[in-house]
This record gives C-alpha cells, structure tokens and sequence, in this order.
C-alpha cells in the first residue's frame, strides 16, 4: 500500500474538524448538557494521545527491532489488562496478575498467528504489522473481556442463595460457579458475535474505511477486515475464558467455601 | 459422638475490620439428639450452623465427626454429611423433581443411583406437598419451595442436619409436616440442630441458647 492515494491532511483541516466539536459545546451549553468541560477534556486528549502515537509508531518503524516491538506489544497487554479491571467494579482485587495472563495469553497468540500465519509479515516482527494488528486485538476484545469477568462476580453475587445451597449440597466450586460462569461468557461474546453478523450491512468498520480511505483496492480491504473481525472474535473468546477460569475461584475459600457478601473484607 | 464441636470461634468481616460472632462454642451431638438454637438475632445462630458445615471461612477449634477430625475430611464430603438447609430456599430451573435431585448432578454422587420418582412422592406427600414431579419449581409458593428444599437435603441421608428456620415462611399444618420430617430423621440414629424463633413444638431433646456469640446449655 503507498501514500499515493491518500490526501494529506494538514493543520488547517485538523482545526475545521475541531470546529465541530466546537458546535456541540456551544449547544451543549445553550442546552445546559453540562458536558462542555468533559468534551474540551476529551478533544485535547484525542489531539494528545493519537499525536503522540503518531510520533512513537513513525520511530518504532525507524529503528526496527524485535525487543522494541516485543516490549511494546507488552506494554499494551498490560494497560489492557488494567483498563478491563477498571471496567469491571464488581471483580475483586488483587486479579491484576491473572488478567495480565490472559491478555498476555490472547494478544501475543492471536496477533502473531495473524501476523505469521494469515499475513505472514517477514520479518516476523514487522512493527507496522505486529504493532497495528496487537492494538486491534486488544483493543476489541477487551469490552468483551471486561463484560465477561464483570458478569462473573455480579451474577455469583446476584446468585449467592443459588450457590450456597450447591456448595452446602457438597458442590465443588466449579460446579456452584458453573451457571455464572456461562452467563459471563455468554455477555462478553454475543456483542462481538452481533457486530460479525451485522458488519458492512449496518456499518462499514474502521480498519477497512481506513483502509479504503487510504487508497486500498476495496476488495483486498475486506479481506483483512474480515481477517481482523474473525481474529477479534478468537481473542474476545480466549482472553474472555482465559480471564473467567482463572479468576471466579476467587469468590470461594481454599475449601470451597462461597464467599458471599458478608463473608469477605473486600465488600466490591 | 456422632459430631463434636470444641472451642468453636468464628470472626467474620465486619465495619470496624473482624467481629468475633462465635466465641469458644462447644457442643457435642449423640444419635438422636435434635437441638434447637435460639438467641436475639445477631447472636450467631446461622453462623454456628454455617461453621458446623464447614460453611464459613476461618473456623477456629476442632470439629470431629464419627470420630474423625474434620482436618482429614474433605470440604464436601464433610458437607454431605453435616448438611444446611439455609434459611432462604433456592430454586433451581426445572421441575420439582429437578430439584429434589440436584444433589445427585454432583460429582461427589457420580455413579450414586437416584432415588426414584415413587419415593420422592412419598416424601413430598409426607411434608403435605401435593405438587406434580414435573411441575415447574419456580412456580412453587414460597412455603412449597421451603419445603422442597428441605426434602433436597434430607433425601441424600446426611448424618447430621442443620435447618435453618425451616418454618420461617410456612403455615401452622406445613411447619408441623416439617418438624415432623426432621424428628424422624433424628429418631433414624442421626442428629438435628435447628434454628428457631416460634414457640417450642415439642420436637427438641436439647436446646442451645446464644447470646453474643456465647452458647449455654439450657433444658429442653
């Protein structure tokens, strides 16, 4: 893919785009919306962040090396890793580590089995390649993720009559957990698996009007897309179980015993 | 002794960091016995049930059944054989007799045979539960699903049974059913300990009163 195609983009278009945002803080005050603040917030953030994205991609590109790529990519599972914690109010503390891991487990797995497999970037730790295709996968299964582990501890707590009388019954806690255990998975995959069933009939995603955009043939733009949506599928699945296994124990003792709400310091 | 209970503390997380709820209870239980437990609420009577069946986390003292420490039995085991009816009935998705028999989709009972549909009508005609097998649990009345509940636990013959209020929700001709159920299954060479707050019904050998996490021995 080259430049050839695309049309630059310069200080004075940035600022036309910014003006409309400075049309929805005007009516946000003419409305009393009280989000003018948030969205002055949010505008300098989005200039900040990505402009600063920008110049750290432009010189990972530059210096092209493994370590690099690796310690970024590693970098990157770990905010993951703290952003779903953040989203999830009902999980309790302490599983910093085991999110970590499944992150860890589902961005490294699934991007380079995209990039070595499917793509196969050579070399294989192409920054453009491995560096764009990682953000994609955690960047789109961490909702999922997020929902899945959030859903686990609410619905345990939602269901603590249910889970006590299993445990009381002689239930391991696998079998007392299993029915939150499925309803976690089952939240944090049907909105990936909507988003599949209602692409390019409802929405043309990002990648591909990037894409496209930037001068792709449209065809080969949907071969990717179609590549990411499946790869973001398989690591909203995998980090989602992976994250679930190995953190619902944490609602029961050593031997079993649920903790329910009055049973545990940690009142989340 | 079919369970004994020495020197029992429990301290459960609480506003100000721990709160001791049970402290150095003891109480030691013959074939036979059927205990009830009464106190101001707040006393610790659930919470003694729950530290019997190896329910609570951080049980202090020894618990000891048939002669075995509780340390060389595993948790579920122990809690088939000390067994909860908690005071709220859970009901689970599927027909009543789903729910008799959820103790047997556990894989401490694999390979166990199920007790069949004769018996379980037996038992339920018994608590005065005039309901079909197949009736759908979650349209039970509170007091029927009480019920059920209680018939789950009794039917997988645990030695000792540990009801918490199990007449709370009934009316006066159910909750004599269930008294009824759980003295029999006393006078079967097991044991009862049950938390109460109705007047006595008679049913008791012993009773337990507690009163801030303390226990005494009075008269039946």
């Amino acid at each position: 893919m080259s430049d050839a195609g695309v049309i630059a983009i310069g200080w004075p278009q940035l600022l036309l785009a910014t003006g409309f945002v400075l049309l929805v803080g005007v009516l946000s005050i003419r409305l009393s919306l009280g989000l003018e603040r948030d969205l002055a917030v949010a505008t300098l953030r989005t200039y900040v962040q990505l402009a600063l994205l920008g110049f750290v991609l432009r010189w990972v590109f530059g210096v092209d090396s493994v370590w690099l790529v690796l310690g970024i990519v590693a970098i990157m599972v770990l905010m993951a890793a703290w952003t779903i914690l953040r989203r999830s109010p009902d999980a309790p503390r302490g599983l910093f580590a085991t999110t970590a891991a499944a992150m860890t487990l589902t961005g490294f797995t699934v991007t380079f089995a995209v990039t070595g497999l499917v793509v196969q970037v050579d070399p294989w730790y192409d920054a453009r390649y491995v560096i764009t295709i990682a953000g994609m996968v955690l960047g789109n299964s961490m909702t999922g993720i997020a929902l899945a582990l959030e859903r686990v501890f609410a619905d345990l707590d939602a269901r603590s009559d249910d889970v006590l009388a299993l445990v009381a019954l002689g239930a391991s806690p696998w079998e007392a957990a299993h029915d939150s255990v499925r309803t976690a998975l089952r939240a944090g995959l049907i909105p990936t698996i909507n988003s599949m069933a209602a692409v390019g009939i409802v929405f043309i995603p990002g990648m591909m009007a990037g894409q496209i955009l930037a001068g792709a043939d449209p065809v080969m733009a949907t071969a990717y897309q179609i590549v990411v949506m499946l790869m973001v599928s398989a690591a909203t699945a995998i980090g989602s179980v992976t994250a679930v296994l190995l953190s619902y124990r944490r609602r029961f003792s050593p031997d079993g015993v649920f903790l329910e709400k009055g049973l545990r310091h940690d009142a989340r | 002794m079919l369970l004994e209970a020495s020197n029992i503390r429990v301290s459960l997380p609480s506003d100000e960091g721990t709160a001791l709820v049970l402290d150095s209870v003891s109480l030691a239980l013959a074939p036979g016995d059927f205990v009830d437990v009464a106190g101001p609420s707040g006393a610790g009577k659930s919470t003694l049930l729950r530290a019997f069946a190896r329910l609570v986390p951080g049980v202090e003292g020894t618990l000891v059944l048939d002669g075995v420490a509780a340390e060389t039995i595993p948790a579920a085991e122990w809690r088939s054989r000390v067994a909860l009816v908690p005071q709220k009935p859970a009901m689970f998705p599927g027909s009543v007799r789903d729910n008799l028999l959820v103790g047997w989709r556990l894989k401490l009972r694999h390979g166990h045979q199920p007790p069949a549909d004769a018996l379980l009508r037996e038992r339920l005609d018994r608590v005065h539960l005039d309901v079909d097998l197949d009736r759908d649990a979650a349209r039970l009345s509170v007091g029927q699903q009480a019920r059920v509940a209680l018939l789950r636990v009794v039917l997988t013959e645990p030695s000792v049974l540990l009801l918490d209020e199990p007449d709370a929700a009934l009316d006066e001709l159910s909750a004599a059913a269930v008294t009824e159920v759980a003295r029999d299954f006393a006078s079967g060479g097991r044991a009862v300990v049950r938390v109460r707050h109705r007047t006595s019904d008679g049913a008791a050998t012993r009773r337990l009163e507690l009163h801030a996490g303390h226990a005494r021995e009075v008269g039946a």
